[in-house]
């Protein structure tokens, strides 16, 4: 079993629950984050804004920059159904641009369902 | 590739955010959360706090950035020298694959 966590732009979440919802995976938990990446390291860009921003954008990209609003959504699926999940929210959210977001998947060791005790594979 | 998961005072969070900049890794999610540790909260005379707010940040790195990360969050998380109850706790997960969305690449 894995978890897939995937940290997402805020207006992509319910074209992202729809199409999981056709793949076939109706289960996600959803959190409100704030975050940053690796943010832009071609500083040539900067030339290109004019003498009075440049000031201030350097100095806040030197200062790491502020955190953005994001959410991250986590599923977890069968081993097997990883390589679906992540092609469906990378096919949503991808716009080719900086920002648009990272995947991650994790190792699950057991899942328990409360209402019955399930466990393992059967609980998801 | 590891998740660090790094719970910290709130209020210690923008030193951290800077010193990791400062050291080579901008890149961190982070969450609101209370909690409590081992001490079961903080008890002033009969009323017990055992849901005290702490800010979870999450940052992947290659395994042999772990050390690098650590010590700079521990640096700065600490309260004074000796450290207090409270500073907070590091967990170290195995991440298996990481894909970038506007690239559709399997990295980093």
């Amino acid at each position: 079993m894995k978890e897939v966590i995937a940290i997402i732009r805020m207006h992509k979440v319910g074209q992202t629950k729809n199409a999981l919802v056709e793949a076939g995976f109706c289960r996600l938990t959803a959190i409100k984050v704030m975050g940053r990446g690796k943010m832009l390291k071609d500083l040539a860009l900067v030339d290109k804004v004019n003498e009075e921003a440049r000031d201030t954008l350097l100095e806040s990209l030197l200062k790491g920059g502020r955190l953005i609003p994001k959410r991250m959504l986590t599923i977890y699926v069968r081993d097997e159904d990883v390589p679906k999940v992540v092609d469906t929210i990378i096919s949503i959210n991808k716009e080719g641009r900086i920002g648009d977001g990272k995947i991650f998947v994790l190792p699950v060791l057991d899942v328990i369902r409360v209402r019955t005790g399930e466990r393992g594979e059967e609980a998801i | 590739m590891l998740m660090i998961k790094a719970i910290v005072r709130p209020e210690k969070t923008n030193q951290i955010l800077a010193e990791l900049n400062d050291a080579g890794f901008p890149a961190v999610t982070k969450i609101d959360v209370v909690g409590r540790g081992k001490q079961r909260g903080v008890i002033v005379g009969d009323v017990v706090y055992d849901e005290i707010p702490k800010e979870l940040l999450l940052i992947v790195v290659r395994d042999e950035d772990k050390d690098d990360v650590i010590s700079t969050i521990m640096k700065s998380a600490k309260t004074g020298e000796q450290g207090r109850y409270g500073d907070g706790k590091i967990i170290v997960c195995p991440v298996e694959e990481v894909y970038t969305v506007s690239t559709g690449k399997k990295e980093l």
